[in-house]
């Protein structure tokens, strides 16, 4: 946690639930670019990007009462509310399209260079650069685009055990290359 | 498999991550409950998360926090609504109750109007319906007047063809000595024998009193009739008179006498 915050977490969450202008003005301050840093991780499309962080703060607004301390800090349940959030648009069919429509003109995209960011120099995408390739795939599935075990196992045409196994050897990893 | 296998296993890291499937979010979730040094790897963990996720990160553009506070305005608790600028919403509903209020003060403005309105109509009707029964009967008035009129001409055209016959003979009778104000006029129709007066100026008759034509025949006065009171314009006498060499007027008694009272004759004229 930076020693810069004004209220430790259990503040901060008592006053979300009194849904005080304060409250927002605080959590957004603190913690937007934090979690717009974990969808624009996971969407590359900056517009996409700065809709699922409105519905994230909205999300968060609206769940708060759901929070639960006993398991785990309001930044994980936040971080996770985003990536999830994230990956939904990902999946959504109105994205699916978007995002054919947009192939048809992705050179002119790139050659503008403004609306996709570039994602391997942010966030834990950074991290697992320094991860072997086999391990980075299965961060990439499981943690960037959402897939379950089960699918990853159908995907890559692999034992479900193994992909279990691989992918905490993989987490184990990158705790370590965190604790650094 | 004892807590610190547990620990390492990688499965922390999967939860934290929130790559747990459901039994294995609620497996992680029991020992931590059971076990404080799971509950505190979660937290070591969860620490380290937190602070990658701190480092370089980007800022969303400014405007998301105003679409979000647009989002949620209406949804922030009163407690410190006094820091509350102006929200959306807020603005609609005062926009709404303002233009209420439009609506209201136009609504009296114009029945205010039409009750003006109301009384200004009515005094006008009022002062028309006035003018409409004067003008009634000024209409009647002149409908009166024009039957007077109207009866008045007849009588005139009456006089005007007794006038003009062919056998009238006029005689102009002259205010006699003392009396030359005076002057009368008759006409005898030779044929019918039928005589007519008109008093073109005789004194005013005194109370009591009337005027009585005389036909001088042969030397001698003959009641010719009396001069009505109500007498303009022509008048027929109600006796007719064979023949005469003159005709006068005397003033006599209400109802006249069988002789005229010769100091009291105030025309006299010749038949020609």
């Amino acid at each position: 946690m930076p020693e810069f915050l004004k209220y430790n977490e259990q503040e901060l969450v008592a006053m979300l639930k009194q849904r005080t202008q304060e409250a927002f003005n605080y959590l957004y301050d603190n913690y937007s670019a934090s979690l717009y840093t974990v969808i624009v991780s996971v969407i590359q499309d900056k517009e996409l990007a700065n809709d699922v962080l409105q519905e994230v703060f909205i999300k968060i607004w609206r769940q708060i009462d759901q929070y639960n301390a006993d398991k785990g800090r309001l930044f994980t349940w936040m971080i996770n509310i985003s990536r999830n959030a994230s990956i939904d648009t990902l999946r959504s069919k109105s994205y699916n399209s978007q995002k054919q429509n947009r192939e048809l003109t992705e050179s002119v995209y790139n050659a503008a260079g403004s609306v996709n960011i570039e994602t391997d120099r942010i966030g834990l995408r950074k991290v697992i650069t320094a991860l072997k390739e086999d391990q980075k795939v299965l961060i990439e599935l499981a943690y960037f685009q959402g897939y379950t075990q089960d699918e990853i196992a159908k995907l890559l045409n692999m034992p479900l055990g193994t992909v279990k196994t691989r992918l905490r050897s993989a987490l184990i990893n990158l705790r370590a290359i965190l604790k650094k | 498999m004892d807590t610190r296998d547990y620990i390492e296993s990688g499965i922390i890291e999967q939860y934290v991550l929130g790559l747990t499937s459901v039994e294995e979010t609620a497996d992680v979730e029991n020992m931590a409950i059971e076990h404080v040094e799971v509950k505190q790897a979660i937290y070591d963990f969860e620490i380290m998360v937190e602070q990658q996720a701190n480092e370089n990160v980007i800022h969303p553009p400014a405007f998301i926090k105003t679409n979000i506070e647009g989002a949620l305005s209406n949804k922030f608790s009163a407690i410190n609504s006094k820091q509350i600028p102006h929200y959306k919403n807020e603005g609609a509903i005062i926009r709404n109750l303002s233009s209420l209020k439009y609506i209201a003060a136009a609504a009296i403005i114009l029945l205010l109007f039409s009750t003006g309105l109301n009384f200004y109509f009515y005094s006008a009707f009022k002062n028309t319906n006035t003018k409409y029964e004067a003008l009634f009967n000024e209409r009647n008035t002149l409908q009166a007047n024009n039957a007077s009129y109207r009866t008045q001409i007849d009588e005139m055209n009456q006089s005007f063809s007794v006038i003009q016959d062919s056998n009238m003979v006029n005689i102009t009778m002259k205010g006699t000595k003392g009396r030359e104000d005076n002057i009368a006029t008759v006409f005898w129709n030779s044929q019918t024998k039928d005589v007519y007066l008109i008093s073109n100026k005789l004194f005013k008759t005194p109370e009591g009193k009337q005027y009585q034509l005389w036909a001088i025949v042969d030397g001698k006065p003959v009641n010719a009739g009396m001069v009505a009171y109500d007498c303009n314009g022509v008048c027929k006498m109600s006796k007719k008179i064979d023949h005469a060499q003159a005709f006068a007027i005397t003033l006599e008694k209400q109802g006249g006498s069988a002789a005229p009272t010769m100091e009291q004759m105030y025309v006299i004229g010749k038949v020609s």
